[in-house]
């Protein structure tokens, strides 16, 4: 398995920052795989996700220390425009991210500053959209969408670029419980049919525990814990990192503590409750 | 702000005159503002205000280009009281007065006809740089979405007190602020965010931009441009050879 991102021990102090927002931090990413950050609010994972795509240090100064590759280039060395089209970013309010008067050509927008020519932004485009099921929506004006058509939008705009990795900031944040698990189904798919690698901010856990290869949870800038969903999720740190462990991984907790149910491989909740009423007769 | 929502918002419609190639119909509003200096007698005037009633009509907008008119001419009304005072002339603060009401009116026509994109495009066709067309399109974006913050930052003051429709002018402007304030705070982070978005999305990565979209001037819009400029020579011709100064 190739990496598509190796961090080594990167760091990053904004300029006229007293401290570091990331310090120390190393990580690698193997292609096509899910991995999900977690950590409280200002633990450093927007600056890290900056870092990753090139904000940081294209746009922002600050001392920058140790090194982030993506495919093999550093982002140190590499332009934005590089970048671009390697990394895709699907900030956290997809209305910041929509500049066009309708869905179409806000999808073709990447495409349009990069000098793609014409007929391969059209087949791109529509590409896209169909990948989204938002090709209905093509002519719609940005304000006539949902939150969550408007977060299509904005992917499929990322999308459009064919970036290897995607870097997704609270994705679920602005939508309803049943948009944000339709989110995390498309993520899932996206890795299979494209082979994209998603890299995830992402506060509701229990979305995203089943697709997820890896979970990394940060802390005052570092990185604190690292492992699969279940050696992060069932293990006792956690929730001491202000990680919100979901209810059914909790309860398998107490569960297992009495030993009532097994506690070496984290269950799903029809898994879980399958175990409880088989118990129960 | 009724007069210029009313007079220069687009709004989608699919009438021929919509239809035509935005550059076209860009031409026909500036020979009839051109026209519109050209009248030195008022009668001249009134058959080019009724060809804009003409456009009017085939563009289905009549209704709201006379309002526009209706309104401007309250302005229009200062206009010639000022210049009568000043000059002691009827007939030429009465051809200032009106000609006011006809080069708005030209100028909204083309308003609005023209789609945000079609005003991208013809800002295009002028060369104009990419950084300032880009500017207009986020502009004319972010409309809605501002208008949207604002009602909201108004209902969210309203529930802590703000009373915004009671006192004064001067009580009711400061009674603003609270609004103001939020509204700007919002907007500078609201760049920031854009700004990142814009570079993680290649803006600026090549100087020409392909496009998606491309504008391309059917024959009838050729033919609609050839019969403008050629009315636009008659009437100059007539103007100021054929036509008999008629003061009225």
């Amino acid at each position: 398995m190739t990496s598509i991102l190796e961090i080594e021990s990167f760091g990053f102090r904004y300029a006229n920052a007293p401290r570091n927002a990331v310090a120390d931090f190393s990580l690698e990413v193997t292609e096509g795989s899910i991995l999900v950050l977690a950590g409280p609010s200002g633990c450093g994972k927007s600056t890290l996700l900056r870092a990753v795509n090139g904000l940081i240090p294209h746009m922002y100064n600050g001392d920058y220390s140790g090194d982030v590759k993506v495919a093999g280039r550093s982002v140190k060395g590499s332009e934005m425009r590089e970048l671009a089209q390697t990394v895709g970013f699907l900030f956290q309010n997809p209305e910041n991210q929509i500049f066009m008067f309708s869905v179409e050509r806000d999808v073709a927008f990447g495409l349009e500053n990069l000098g793609v020519p014409h007929d391969e932004i059209r087949s791109r485009v529509d590409e896209a959209m169909e990948l989204l099921g938002i090709a209905s929506l093509a002519k719609r004006a940005p304000h006539e969408l949902s939150d969550g058509q408007k977060q299509r939008v904005a992917l499929a705009g990322v999308l459009a670029m064919r970036p290897k990795l995607v870097i997704l900031d609270e994705p679920t944040s602005l939508l309803d419980p049943r948009t944000a698990k339709e989110l995390v189904e498309l993520v899932a798919r996206l890795r299979k049919e494209l082979g994209t690698t998603f890299l995830i901010v992402e506060h509701r856990l229990e979305l995203l525990v089943e697709v997820a290869d890896k979970m990394v949870v940060m802390s005052g800038g570092r990185k604190v814990l690292d492992g699969s969903p279940q050696e992060v999720l069932m293990g006792d740190l956690a929730e001491g990192y202000g990680v919100a462990v979901p209810a059914v991984t909790k309860l398998q907790k107490m569960l297992a503590g009495d030993g009532l149910v097994r506690g070496d491989r984290m269950m799903t909740g029809t898994e879980l409750a399958k175990t409880i009423s088989q118990a129960g007769h | 702000m009724m007069w210029l929502s009313g007079g220069f918002l687009f709004r989608s419609s699919s009438s021929y005159y919509h239809r035509l190639d935005p550059r076209v119909k860009l031409l026909i509003s500036i020979l009839m503002f051109v026209c519109a200096l050209l009248a030195r007698y008022i009668y001249e005037l009134v058959l080019v205000m009724a060809f804009m009633a003409g456009v009017a009509v085939t563009a289905k907008v009549l209704a709201r280009v006379g309002r526009t008119m209706f309104l401007t001419a309250t302005f229009s009304a200062v206009i010639f009281v000022v210049n009568f005072l000043v000059t002691r002339n009827l007939v030429s603060s009465e051809l200032y007065a009106v000609r006011f009401v006809a080069i708005v009116v030209s100028t909204s026509l083309f308003f609005i006809t023209a789609s945000p994109d079609e005003l991208e495009q013809v800002m295009k066709t002028f060369r104009m740089p990419r950084d300032v067309v880009f500017a207009f399109v986020t502009a004319v974006r972010f409309i809605p979405v501002m208008m949207l913050d604002t009602f909201q930052i108004m209902d969210a003051q309203k529930s802590r007190g703000l009373e915004m429709q009671k006192g004064n002018v001067f009580l009711r402007l400061k009674n603003m602020i609270p609004v103001l304030i939020p509204l700007v705070v919002n907007a500078v982070v609201r760049s920031g965010e854009l700004a990142e978005a814009m570079e993680s999305r290649a803006y600026g990565a090549v100087p020409k931009p392909t496009s998606l979209v491309r504008y391309k001037a059917r024959g009838v819009d050729k033919a609609v441009a050839v019969a403008a400029v050629a009315l636009f020579a008659l009437t100059a011709y007539s103007f100021y050879v054929v036509l008999p100064p008629l003061f009225l």
